[in-house]
């Protein structure tokens, strides 16, 4: 009897160290985003306090103004939207088709041709952005829209997730289709796509988030200031602004509330498609 | 071969193959055009010496002869290795401990989860930003953190000998949310009865852990050690704001050091020669880790 009261009493403190473990953890991961909400509400001459004030005393909105004022955001904002939107759209299309020709159509060179599609996974972005550059450059595509929309308008990995919901569908649904005298094409928009909705989120999340925190490929591939992605945006202007942390952070805080908010409406799937798709067992 | 099928069948056939490379049409010369393309032009470029301007004359296998022999392209390579061996292990260590905390049947496990992997998602620019504040020597959150507990200060980013910690750091705080998701998922799929059955013979917490758990998570721990291997290799933006390779050159890893090269300097044609060298080491490790998971694994 006093053993198991022991054990229990000694699980009740097991539980305590291990809240107070993932507590402290938690803390040090989420205390920079803290950081940067207090830094941004800062007036500029309390940042340089020695010790930091972890409290802001006269917090102000000051810096966000300022910050937003002294660089065309908006201008960046709806560059990196159009952006993130077309390159998402037209990714969803192309995989899509392709996903289900792969899936579902006989043709001639089917297990050949994807193999190659798959083999492109070994070819890795950072060996072919100077030829990328130049072939860039060859299509006159340079510093301009283009060139940060069409590189990015298919993903292998949606081909090969999507493969996957098409093969899963059952094969009398097809033939159901065909005896009501659907054509492909329409069994494919009506039937196969809406079925295969979470792959297509999970894939339409990837490429918009891939889109929005894009920075070496624009960085490369434009020029001109009104051709600018946010993130790009950002680090000119941390070159302009130097030390002048309250609207760096401020700055820092309105171009990634798109993604956080975007994050907060996905966050299940998102984190559950890459627990999944980390490991087929 | 087509002869035994009806003319119905035939057309039919006929159809499916142009069905089949129509819808195919738009993904695969978009592949061709910006990967498989590029591949080979490469290779090609490797071979000139070229500002791409102007300016190209054959030099065979020169830059890779210069490459070898480069005291900065080996230097970059032991920068790399230097970060990798800094930040894998660390990484591993701290996302499996989270992993574990968060499996052991805790309270709210949505709500801590989604900490831990927000800075994963966060743009690197933006918290590049506030970690530059962070690390500031003179009055950052850090130094002062140090200075309360009594440990001595660090001049961080802009010492040569503590610039690579601290990009070590900040890469760790910013990567450590996926090990944690792969970790957690693969803790689930830890048979119970085999932890249980353990617990009955007695088995401490600890020798659990290492005799049954960890060899079973082993695909798992490869994969976030090589997955985060190939991103170190590929490692750019927290480079480019954080220190441009600085300061001198102790944080030019090979990927920066191969955007230096061709967009700094304009050697387009000794970049594409690192390029293939890039190529060849994260093709290495990409087969040593499809050889170790047993081809279970697949990254997008």
């Amino acid at each position: 009897m006093t053993s198991m009261r022991r054990s229990v009493i000694l699980s009740r403190i097991n539980r305590v160290f291990l809240y107070l473990a993932i507590a402290a953890l938690f803390i040090v991961v989420v205390f920079p985003f803290y950081w940067m909400i207090v830094t941004s509400l800062q007036p500029q001459d309390a940042v340089m306090n020695v010790p930091p004030q972890l409290w802001p005393e006269h917090p102000t909105f000051q810096n966000y103004i300022e910050a937003w004022h002294a660089a065309p955001w908006t201008r960046y904002f709806a560059n990196t939207a159009f952006v993130a939107v077309a390159s998402t759209f037209l990714s969803l299309m192309t995989s899509s088709l392709a996903a289900f020709a792969f899936a579902c159509i006989d043709f001639r060179g089917r297990e050949a041709l994807f193999n190659v599609v798959l083999s492109v996974m070994m070819i890795p972005t950072a060996t072919t952005l100077i030829p990328n550059f130049l072939i860039i450059r060859t299509l006159g595509w340079y510093d301009k829209f283009l060139a940060l929309i069409v590189p990015f308008s298919t993903s292998v990995f949606g081909i090969f997730l999507l493969r996957q919901y098409f093969l899963s569908m059952p094969k009398e649904l097809w033939e159901a289709a065909q005896i009501d005298g659907a054509s492909r094409f329409r069994y494919f928009r009506s039937i196969a796509l809406p079925l295969a909705k979470p792959a297509i989120v999970t894939i339409a999340i990837n490429s918009f988030l891939g889109a929005w925190t894009s920075f070496l490929w624009p960085t490369v591939m434009t020029q001109s200031p009104d051709k600018q992605l946010i993130e790009v945006a950002l680090n000119s202007f941390l070159g302009e602004k130097g030390q002048q942390w309250s609207q760096l952070a401020a700055a820092s805080v309105f171009t990634t509330i798109p993604i956080m908010v975007l994050f907060f409406f996905v966050q299940r799937q998102f984190i559950e498609g890459i627990g999944g798709g980390g490991i087929k067992g | 071969m087509d002869n035994k099928r009806t003319p119905a069948q035939r057309k039919q056939a006929v159809r499916n193959n142009v069905a089949g490379w129509l819808f195919t049409l738009p993904s695969v010369t978009v592949l061709f055009v910006f990967t498989f393309l590029p591949a080979f032009i490469v290779i090609l470029l490797s071979l000139f010496d070229t500002n791409l301007v102007g300016q190209a004359d054959f030099v065979g296998l020169g830059n890779f002869r210069q490459m070898l022999m480069s005291g900065d392209f080996w230097g970059s390579i032991l920068r790399t290795l230097y970060f990798t061996v800094g930040s894998v292990p660390l990484a591993v260590a701290i996302s499996l401990l989270i992993a574990v905390l968060l499996n052991a049947g805790i309270r709210g496990r949505a709500f801590w989860r989604i900490g831990f992997f927000i800075p994963y998602i966060t743009p690197l620019v933006a918290t590049s930003i506030i970690w530059l504040y962070i690390f500031n020597p003179d009055y950052g959150l850090l130094n002062a953190a140090l200075k309360l507990v009594h440990l001595p200060a660090s001049r961080w980013l802009t010492d040569t000998a503590s610039a690579m910690p601290a990009m070590i750091l900040y890469s760790t705080w910013h990567d450590v949310g996926f090990a944690v998701i792969i970790f957690m998922a693969a803790l689930s799929r830890v048979p119970t009865e085999l932890l249980e059955a353990a617990q009955i013979d007695g088995a401490s917490g600890w020798r659990t852990f290492w005799h049954i758990t960890w060899p079973m998570i082993s695909p798992s721990t490869y994969f976030v050690v090589i997955i985060n291997t190939i991103g170190a290799f590929k490692m750019f933006t927290q480079v480019a704001v954080l220190t441009q390779g600085g300061p001198v050159d102790a944080t030019t890893t090979t990927g920066y050091y191969l955007y230096e090269q061709a967009f700094g300097q304009m050697h387009f044609g000794y970049a594409g020669a690192v390029s293939i060298g890039l190529f060849a080491i994260i093709f290495l490790l990409t087969m040593l880790q499809r050889r170790l998971t047993g081809n279970k694994v697949f990254y997008g």
